[in-house]
Parts: C-alpha cells; sequence; structure tokens
C-alpha cells in the first residue's frame, strides 16, 4: 500500500500536518465561540440617559425591545408615558431627556435593526 | 469569520450596540429562530422553515406578553396546577390536570399567528414587536374540547363571553394578560384547551400545561399556561381587549389616529400568503426555480394561490399541496423558468369569502394583520 513506501521524512511530515490542523481546530474551538457569541441579553447604546434608561426600563424587559423600534418623537412620548403608568420608575425631571434618548437612537430615519438567532440544533434528530 | 468581524467581536461595547448581531444565543429547544426578545420570549420563525406543513415545535414561533410563570412544576401528578371553571354557570369546577387528561381528546390543525405579524412592515412604523413575516406557524393541537368542559358547569342563560386567565408572571404595574372570545366560538366544538402540540406535550414556551386553542383566530386568543375559565355576561374589559387587539372599523389615511369607539376587537386572520422560497435577495442561476410558500385564511379556506414575476403585470395560478384541514395553511408552489435578470416575485392568495390579499397593507395604529401581497427580490445569472 503506498503510506507503506512513504519515507521517514513524508511521515514527519504528515505528523506535523496533522499536529497543524489539530492546532488550528483548537484555536478555533476557543475563537470560534468567542466570535459567535452573543449576550442573551442585550445594552442600550451609550449616552447620558444609558443608565437612567437601563434602570428604567430594563427592569421589566431587556433592550431589544427598545433596539427594534424606530418610532417619532410623538411615538416615544406616548410609549413613556404608558410604561410609567405601568410602572417604570423615570423621575419627572428626566422624562424629557429620556424621550430624546430614544427618539434620537431609534427614530424612522435609524437603519431596521438586526436580531440575533437561537442557536441552530447540533443534531436533526431533535426536531 | 474574518479578521475583521474578530476585531469588531471584540471592539468596545460603544460600537457593538449598533453593529449588526451576527451571533446566536443558545436556548434548548428553539432552533434557529429570531430573536426580537429574549426577556421575555418572543422568538420569530424564519420563513425559509415554512416547507412543511406542520411546522416542528423547535421551529414554531413564540410570542409572549410577559414573563412565563416561573413556579409551575413539570412534575403534573403533584403539580398544585389546576384549572377552575366558574361565573356565569351553575356548577363551578375545579380541574387538576389528571382529570383534564381523563376527557376524550380532539385534534385540530392549526395556523397560529400572531395578531402583529408583518408590523415591521408597517409605514410609518408602529410601537411593538417587529415582527417580519415569521410569527406564524401551524401545528396539531390536542387536548379535550372546550365545549365538554363548558357543558359540565350548566352555562347560564346570561354567559355570553368566556374569559381566559394565564399564569403569566406580570412586571410592574402591567395589565394581567386576560382576554374573552364570544360564547359561540368557544363552543365550537374545534375550540380546545390544548395540552399537546405536534404529538407532544406542550412546551413551556408554548404554554405548558394547557393552553386555549381558538382555531382560526388570532394567536392572542389562544392563552397559554390557562389556569381560569370565566363565563361572563359581557366581553372582558382589559387593556388586551380595549385598548390592545383591536381594529379600525373603517381604513384610515397611514399614521392617521384612530379613536376608540371606531374599533372593533380582532378575532379570525385574514387571507395572506407567504413566499418561503426563493428567500430575498437571494441570487440563482437561469433555469427551473422553484417558487414556493404557505397561504392561509383563518376560519376560510384558501382558493387560489397566484404568483406573478413580472412586478404584478400577469399572475399564474401556483399548486396547492394535499395536505389540507380547516383551520391550516396550504403550501403551495410554482414551477418557474427564470431567465438572467433581475425580479420581483410577488405571491397573492384568494379565500372562499372571496376576499383577496391586497397590494397595499391596511395601516393601522398597532400595525395589526398585515396582510398586504407578498413579494421577494431576486437575482437570476
Amino acid at each position: 500500500m503506498s503510506h507503506e513506501r512513504k519515507s521517514n521524512g513524508a511521515k514527519r511530515e504528515r505528523v506535523f500536518s496533522l499536529s497543524g490542523i489539530i492546532l488550528t481546530a483548537i484555536i478555533l474551538a476557543v475563537l470560534l465561540p468567542l466570535a459567535f457569541s452573543q449576550k442573551p441579553v442585550a445594552d442600550l447604546p451609550p449616552g447620558s440617559m444609558q443608565a437612567k434608561a437601563t434602570t428604567s426600563c430594563l427592569e421589566c424587559h431587556e433592550a431589544r425591545i427598545i433596539l427594534q423600534q424606530r418610532l417619532s418623537k410623538p411615538a416615544w412620548t406616548k410609549e413613556v408615558d404608558k410604561m410609567v403608568k405601568w410602572g417604570a420608575v423615570v423621575d419627572a425631571n428626566d422624562r424629557d431627556a429620556l424621550i430624546d434618548y430614544l427618539s434620537l437612537n431609534f427614530g424612522p430615519d435609524q437603519p431596521a435593526y438586526a436580531p440575533p438567532r437561537t442557536s441552530a440544533a447540533k443534531s436533526s434528530g431533535k426536531k | 469569520m474574518s479578521g475583521a468581524a474578530l476585531a469588531v467581536s471584540a471592539a468596545p461595547s460603544v460600537f457593538t450596540w449598533a453593529l449588526p448581531q451576527s451571533g446566536s444565543i443558545d436556548m434548548p429547544g428553539e432552533n434557529g429562530l429570531i430573536v426580537r426578545s429574549f426577556r421575555f420570549v418572543d422568538l420569530e420563525t424564519p420563513v425559509e422553515y415554512f416547507n412543511t406543513w406542520l411546522t416542528p415545535v423547535s421551529h414554531f414561533f413564540v410570542r409572549n406578553h410577559m414573563h412565563e410563570p416561573s413556579e409551575l412544576s413539570g412534575d403534573l401528578a403533584n403539580s398544585d396546577w389546576r384549572l377552575t371553571v366558574g361565573g356565569e354557570v351553575d356548577r363551578p369546577l375545579t380541574l387538576t390536570f389528571s382529570q383534564l387528561s381523563k376527557l376524550e381528546t380532539h385534534s385540530v390543525v392549526n395556523t397560529l399567528e400572531c395578531a402583529g405579524n408583518g408590523r415591521s412592515l408597517h409605514r410609518p412604523q408602529v410601537p411593538g414587536i417587529q415582527w417580519g413575516k415569521g410569527a406564524v406557524g401551524t401545528a396539531r393541537f390536542s387536548g379535550p374540547s372546550l365545549r365538554d368542559i363548558l357543558q359540565r358547569t350548566g352555562i347560564k342563560p346570561t354567559g355570553k363571553h368566556v374569559m381566559f386567565r394565564g399564569l403569566d408572571e406580570v412586571p410592574g404595574k402591567v395589565p394581567p394578560f386576560i382576554r374573552s372570545i364570544p360564547i359561540e366560538k368557544a363552543l365550537d366544538s374545534d375550540t380546545l384547551v390544548a395540552t399537546h402540540m405536534n404529538g407532544a406535550p406542550l412546551t413551556k414556551h408554548h404554554g405548558f400545561p394547557a393552553r386555549a386553542l381558538v382555531p382560526g383566530w388570532i394567536g392572542a386568543a389562544s392563552c397559554k399556561w390557562l389556569t381560569e375559565i370565566k363565563i361572563l355576561d359581557s366581553e372582558f374589559v382589559g387593556n388586551f381587549m380595549t385598548p390592545g387587539y383591536r381594529f379600525p372599523n373603517q381604513p384610515g389615511k397611514p399614521g392617521e389616529a384612530v379613536k376608540p369607539e371606531d374599533t372593533h376587537p380582532l378575532t379570525a386572520l385574514n387571507v395572506k400568503s407567504v413566499i418561503s422560497g426563493p428567500l430575498d435577495g437571494a441570487s440563482l442561476k437561469a433555469g427551473k426555480v422553484a417558487v414556493h410558500g404557505a397561504a392561509w385564511a383563518g376560519e376560510s379556506n384558501i382558493v387560489k394561490v397566484e404568483v406573478s414575476t413580472d412586478g404584478g403585470v400577469t399572475w399564474t395560478a401556483a399548486s396547492l399541496g394535499h395536505d389540507q384541514a380547516r383551520y391550516a395553511w396550504r403550501l403551495w408552489t410554482y414551477e418557474w423558468k427564470a431567465n438572467g435578470g433581475d425580479y420581483t416575485i410577488f405571491s397573492r392568495a384568494t379565500d372562499s369569502e372571496g376576499r383577496t390579499q391586497p397590494a397595499d397593507p391596511v395601516w393601522n395604529p398597532s400595525g395589526y394583520l398585515y396582510n398586504a401581497v407578498d413579494q421577494v427580490k431576486i437575482h437570476v445569472a
């Protein structure tokens, strides 16, 4: 058989290339999950109201519910007032700044939010 | 993954929040679904999964208004879960899961669609979960008929509506998720207290241990984690009946406010079709191309799906799939000989009531019942 006729040098080369593959696989195994990992719960964008919005809004739901909206300022005003009625704690002095922050970051002209997906099942038999 | 993308994932959070979310989130049992929200859980089915008549539970969309019940034990034999039935009845009833399971089981294949499916396609955009086209799926639901349960209680002549309460955990001062359906629909033998989906016990995301299943109606009618049924003398009054889940009596101009008195509660679904392939943005080789998808019409039947490959100038009937049931979608397919070029492919369904998908959606302030002619743009080389 052909592999029996290979020289020691060729064998060594094969061992090196094998270890190269294994090393690459290890690196990929470590790096890929990092590259593809997605925090289950997203963050709100930076800004002077980020911390207060996080406290007021994310107590009850996660940031993606906000990140995916594309609303005008009047529509954000209605939403903030509805959420305050539904228990969101917003200092009266912060209401206008919160509406400005949401309108600025999530107005109708912003590009659509690209949501993540849940991981695909590893085996097709688990449907 | 490219080095650039790796660098992006390591970039400070100041940049990453705005970038496309290319990663995936592990959620056991939920396979390849679009995460509209993780907490509370709202998952959308990508349209490419609309290629089987029954949607596997792992691909089935999830719509939660609030947090799922945390106290519910999986051990139903020893669970303190009960289903109570009361209100305008002679003999109020409390059922354990074991008692519920002993009632005669019925199965209904139902296309379940969230009223807000397609909301993100409305212009101007409206608040709410920004569903694309996939807050819909078809499954075989099984469990006792609601009528069998109600008839044991002796409904009084004053009983006109049936209220469902689930065990959703309410955050803050959010009104509880309680809705009602008219007694006529509740007494339809196809309306179930479902305990199973595609032959397996309901998963928690889908309402374990029991949910209402109101076939042909908006998904919100089919209350999950059901624990209380109450017969009322009038429609339930609460946020999720008014102003929630109402539709303008007359179509208005996009963006225009609608007075609450000029609206009615949503009930049955609309006529609708969705193209599940080719996918929007696809590049294909010239030759035979199978255009395919699903079409449904709530309590009505699909009689025709037409496809246009010339931007809506001419339409050709697609072939309807063999599998059908009263409340279930029909799969459809159209074999097209494609020459090179850029195309917009349309699909348009017509139902047994003579309703046809409109060219433009009927805009409404909450973005319900989007059912405009579906379209995908593709390139053929």
